[in-house]
């Protein structure tokens, strides 16, 4: 036994997943297969296929395989199109943690895909969602991120809404963010947590 | 020869152009930091093709058939500054304790897999060979296939060659540059057994088709690739490797890289010598 030159594949190899043929069809129909490598490799090859969108949201939704739901993920940031950002919104309204959180990783790593969305899910009935929401903005590279804290911290009748958004303005706020941070404190005046918050995102905000 | 004017220089708009098309391809990102970098090789190649705008270029660029152009001025981009030995400490890992758990749980014969990629000039395969041979006794009871791949056809072709400056070997111990290479002229060269003990093979990692041809492997080094990747590439790729891998396979990345910031697929194993990442064993 040494060293022996070898192939990228194995001769012993069994071509599994390979079986499928390459086209969208193909690949629509192995995402549903049984086995999980099968499914992986079919939403990865679904990415050059942006109308695979709404497929790949319902295997995500259906999936009970990590590694598959993450390729799915990634497969969906590749498309990045309406459909995909949506269904990864819907996401947000799941009970499951693991899934809800993945998507907001995602809808984080896609800003101007995010942006059309973002007013409406704001304004979700759901304090939930507008949490998550939030969450979202939190490392969401857009230019508009200070300007919609800045409008949840002024509207939002929830407190946890507004908490949340208002640690983050602490670290992205500006001086136009001042005179909300301010009445936000008069609009909470009996929540300790919202003052200590306001009152410290002011000071950052002076300080620069 | 042309003489490059102000008018065939390369705008900030087609920088912008020539980035994002570049980054579709291969999954690298120029920032706006390395624009003397890219403008000098573009440059390079406008001339080099007898281009002489930047437009003309590029036009060449996307639709010639045989993609020739692309793949040479992708061999420019490319860094292929290595050495013999870097990072030891991560070969010492892989003999002392990655072989071992491996061939533990193997229940049959079958070779063991280890790719290296990006191959660079061939200092990585070649010295994870050297390593195996000088310090795994078990190889005397298993075979080990050493598959190592880049991007860079040029470069694969020297690491092919296996011809090495001084600078290159310098970490190489006197006795085991005796045994493992010989002079030729002020360079050396790694021994013909060792040359014919590697296979080197094209792929570009962020294809999905290239890397669906690479499969079944024990232990993966990925060393100082994914750095120049942004965050989507390196997800993608490393996606990728979970299915180029056994269950129980190992990755290694550099030491500045860290699988957590990457992809929650692999499981990050602490062993003496190297931390390194592992797809589970469970793993379907």
């Amino acid at each position: 036994m040494a060293l022996k030159k070898g192939k990228p594949t194995p001769s012993s190899d069994v071509p599994g997943e390979r079986q499928q043929a390459r086209d969208r069809d193909g690949l629509l129909q192995a995402l549903q297969a049984d086995d999980a490598m099968t499914r992986r490799w079919a939403a990865r090859d679904l990415a050059a296929h942006s109308e695979a969108a709404a497929a790949l949201v319902g295997q995500l939704r259906r999936e009970c395989e990590n590694s598959v739901r993450q390729v799915i993920l990634t497969s969906l940031t590749q498309i990045g199109n309406d459909t995909a950002i949506q269904g990864l919104i819907d996401c947000l309204y799941l009970e499951d943690a693991m899934l809800r959180n993945a998507a907001i990783e995602v809808l984080k790593e896609l800003p101007d895909q995010v942006a059309p969305f973002m007013g409406k899910l704001l304004q979700d009935p759901d304090p939930d969602v507008r949490i998550f929401a939030v969450d979202v903005l939190e490392s969401l590279r857009h230019p508009h991120v200070e300007e919609w804290l800045i409008e949840v911290i002024s509207q939002d009748p929830h407190v946890n809404v507004c908490a949340t958004a208002v640690d983050l303005l602490g670290e992205v706020g500006s001086e136009q963010a001042k005179a909300a941070l301010i009445s936000l404190k008069q609009r909470f005046a009996d929540e300790p947590y919202i003052q200590f918050a306001s009152d410290l995102a002011l000071k950052r905000i002076e300080a620069e | 020869m042309i003489v490059m004017s102000n008018q065939a220089g390369i705008s900030d708009e087609d920088f912008q152009k020539f980035r994002e098309f570049f980054y579709r391809k291969t999954g690298m990102l120029f920032e706006q930091s390395k624009r003397y970098f890219v403008d000098k090789r573009v440059l390079e190649r406008m001339i080099a093709t007898d281009n002489p705008t930047f437009r003309s270029y590029f036009a060449m660029l996307r639709f010639q058939a045989s993609g020739a152009e692309l793949q040479t001025l992708i061999n420019l981009m490319t860094v292929n500054e290595t050495y013999f030995f870097r990072e030891e400490y991560q070969f010492r890992c892989l003999v002392d304790s990655m072989l071992a758990e491996i061939v533990a749980r193997r229940t049959s014969t079958e070779p063991i897999r280890i790719w290296s990629v990006p191959s660079s000039s061939g200092e990585e395969p070649y010295g994870i060979a050297i390593y195996l041979l000088e310090h795994w006794p078990p190889l005397k009871q298993w075979d080990v296939e050493i598959i190592s791949s880049d991007i860079d056809t040029q470069i694969l072709h020297r690491a092919k060659q296996g011809l090495y400056s001084e600078r290159a070997v310098q970490h190489v111990p006197e006795p085991l540059l005796k045994k493992y290479f010989r002079h030729v002229g002020t360079q050396y060269q790694i021994r013909q057994t060792l040359r014919e003990a590697v296979e080197f093979t094209q792929v570009n990692v962020t294809e999905s088709a290239d890397m669906r041809s690479h499969r079944h492997f024990d232990v993966i080094f990925c060393r100082n690739l994914l750095i120049y990747f942004d965050d989507l590439s390196r997800k993608t790729t490393a996606e990728s490797f979970y299915d180029a891998l056994n269950p129980g396979g190992f990755i290694c990345l550099g030491h500045s890289e860290a699988m957590s910031r990457i992809s929650p697929l692999f499981q990050i194993r602490r062993f003496p010598n190297a931390i390194v990442y592992q797809k589970p064993l469970e793993a379907r």
